[in-house]
């Protein structure tokens, strides 16, 4: 066994969001950083564990999105024992996709109803004391309801692929330990409550209509809000499909040129770099063919709509077509247009499930299958919040001797930045004072990207942002913490 | 406590509280939230529970109370609710209870079953 190291907090990667903005003699915006204290301990937990326990453990990186770290890490895993990429039993690789597709469902669903769109419907400026889900309620309850449902379908969907909601052990190496028994489809398909695949579908369009609303009314603030130019990064299927489970690693710049090409993502560290930073314990990747200055990228809905070539279902793609006319075809940098990306995606998700419901590759028997044993694997997958890269080396005695993960949120950090420095100068700057809205404005800007710092606050239940303003002498002028 | 088969219990587990147990909360007349606990100096603690005041801004997870109040808003419905805090003794990741642990959680588990039997507090 490798050295045993205590490390707390424990259940979760941690983090803290903290913005500090500096400003000059003249309350002019001179710097402004989106810090994170992200406790990276899992790379080290997971050491000297056998190598098929990582499936199950880092699950706990992450309260909302435990099954992309479960799939990455079993992919990562299907390498290990020898049964990489396209070596899976037909039934295990399906029965992951709708574990997976549930799981961007239900992420996507409860990110679009419960965080952000308070911020559409009540408005940037509104209470905060009802600028959330309870005020959605209050404005329109049929609207929140179907939230609740449409977060509690993709749950359900995970919990009869993964067996159960917390800690599913539904994919091991080299497979799936349980296919989709026929009553379980058909609870999806023709559920006596309603709470059919359809339905979510119904859902999914009404969601994207209802963005499209708002976008229509306030086109300055969602085409103009914190947007800039940028790479973007995702997995694409071969043909150039958006695929969520997995691809080819491609990149595009601000333009659309192709900067990274279709690569396999064994090979990601040729490709990815990571830069480290001393105020910051996030770190920060970047495209090696571009350098550190130019090489970042976003990854997310935004991305993906970016670098995919088209999205295969139909109304999905019938939306896809409606927003790239948006942008002529061109890249969409506008940051505010991830929601309308991960709406699209919503949809996309909805049409993949009842697909694979309708596929009796999901009844088969066949779970598993093993190959040669590798010393290593790299297993990618799409999260919600973008790509995600687990890299494992495993030792001849089975045990984990190296891991390096890339979560979506790390992913993004320049991004992220780069939003909060849009808000600080074009909000802020200049005022002596931060309002509650000017506050709201940036967490709107992070929110776009739905990070999972969240996720390490379960104690608290909220996620602890804090801004502060420091002036030129490097005096806190204003704090605020929420 | 599943495996107790008490009647006209159900039981849930979930790695964090969300939305869409506030519909869960709705169809129980008796709700108890359990979790481990930090800091206590017995077994374990049981106490009342009323919905939130307010609610988190941005967060992917909710508190219980959070969630009562998401029952009440949504649903008109405010079941009586607990929460059941079981000391934890070491959180390592991967391991299994404790012997202290093991022993807390079996004195709290006699409580709640008396409990959810009838027995009140």
């Amino acid at each position: 066994m490798g050295k045993k190291i205590t490390i707390e907090p424990v259940t979760r990667v941690e983090g803290h969001g903290k913005v500090t903005i500096r400003l000059d003699d003249a309350g002019r915006v001179t710097e402004s950083r989106f810090h994170v204290v992200e406790f990276r301990g899992f790379e080290r937990f997971v050491q000297g564990r056998p190598y098929w326990e990582a499936p199950v453990l880092v699950q706990r990186l992450c309260g909302i999105c435990p099954v992309s770290h479960h799939l990455a890490a079993a992919k990562a895993m299907d390498v290990v024992v020898g049964t990489g990429p396209g070596k899976l039993p037909v039934t295990a690789e399906k029965m992951r996709r709708l574990m997976h597709y549930g799981q961007m469902f239900q992420s996507h669903a409860l990110h679009f109803f419960h965080l952000a769109s308070p911020d559409f419907l009540l408005g940037l400026d509104a209470d905060p004391a009802v600028r959330n889900v309870i005020g959605i309620i209050g404005l329109d309850k049929g609207l929140a309801t179907q939230a609740v449902l449409m977060r509690k379908f993709g749950q359900e969907i995970i919990l009869a692929t993964a067996g159960k909601k917390v800690h599913g052990t539904g994919a091991i190496p080299g497979g799936i330990n349980k296919n989709l028994a026929p009553e379980e489809r058909d609870r999806f398909l023709k559920s006596p409550d309603g709470l059919t695949v359809d339905r979510m579908i119904e859902w999914a369009r009404a969601a994207i209509e209802l963005f499209k609303g708002y976008h229509a009314k306030n086109k300055d603030l969602v085409d103009g809000f914190a947007a800039f130019p940028s790479n973007h990064l995702s997995l694409v299927r071969k043909d150039g499909a958006l695929d969520f489970y997995h691809g080819v690693l491609r990149a595009v710049d601000a333009d659309g040129r192709k900067v990274l090409g279709d690569v396999d993502y064994q090979d990601y560290l040729s490709y990815i770099g990571e830069e480290t930073r001393a105020w910051s314990y996030m770190k920060f990747p970047y495209l090696r063919s571009l350098g550190k200055a130019a090489g970042w990228y976003r990854v997310g809905p935004l991305a993906r709509l970016n670098t995919c070539d088209y999205i295969p279902s139909p109304l999905a793609q019938k939306e896809f077509e409606a927003y790239k006319a948006y942008t002529d075809g061109k890249p969409n940098n506008m940051s505010l247009h991830t929601h309308w990306a991960r709406l699209i995606e919503l949809l996309h998700a909805a049409e993949v499930i009842k697909e694979l419901l309708l596929d009796k590759d999901l009844q088969g028997g066949k779970l598993v299958r093993t190959g040669r044993r590798a010393p290593e694997g790299v297993g990618l997958i799409e999260a919600p919040r973008g790509t995600l890269f687990h890299h494992y080396r495993v030792s001849a005695d089975d045990q984990i001797t190296m891991a390096n993960l890339i979560v979506s949120t790390t992913n993004n950090n320049e991004s992220m930045n780069r939003a909060v420095d849009w808000v600080a100068r074009n909000v802020i700057s200049g005022r002596p004072e931060i309002t509650e809205g000017m506050l709201n404005r940036v967490e709107v800007a992070i929110r776009a990207y739905d990070p999972c710092l969240s996720c390490a606050t379960h104690a608290l239940g909220r996620m602890p942002l804090e801004v502060t303003l420091v002036d030129a002498a490097g005096r806190v002028r204003q704090r605020k913490v929420r | 406590m599943r495996k107790r088969r008490l009647r006209g219990v159900d039981c849930d587990a979930n790695y964090q509280l969300n939305i869409e147990d506030a519909l869960a909360c709705a169809d129980h007349d008796v709700v108890v939230f359990v979790d481990a606990a930090r800091g206590l100096r017995r077994p374990f603690r049981f106490g009342r529970l009323e919905p939130a005041a307010g609610m988190p801004a941005m967060s992917h997870a909710l508190g219980p109370a959070q969630v009562l109040a998401l029952a009440a808003a949504l649903y008109d419905m405010k079941p009586e609710a607990w929460l059941l805090g079981i000391r934890g003794h070491s959180f390592a990741v991967g391991e299994g209870l404790t012997a202290r642990g093991e022993s807390d959680l079996g004195l709290a588990l006699e409580f709640l079953e008396a409990f959810l039997k009838g027995e009140r507090p």
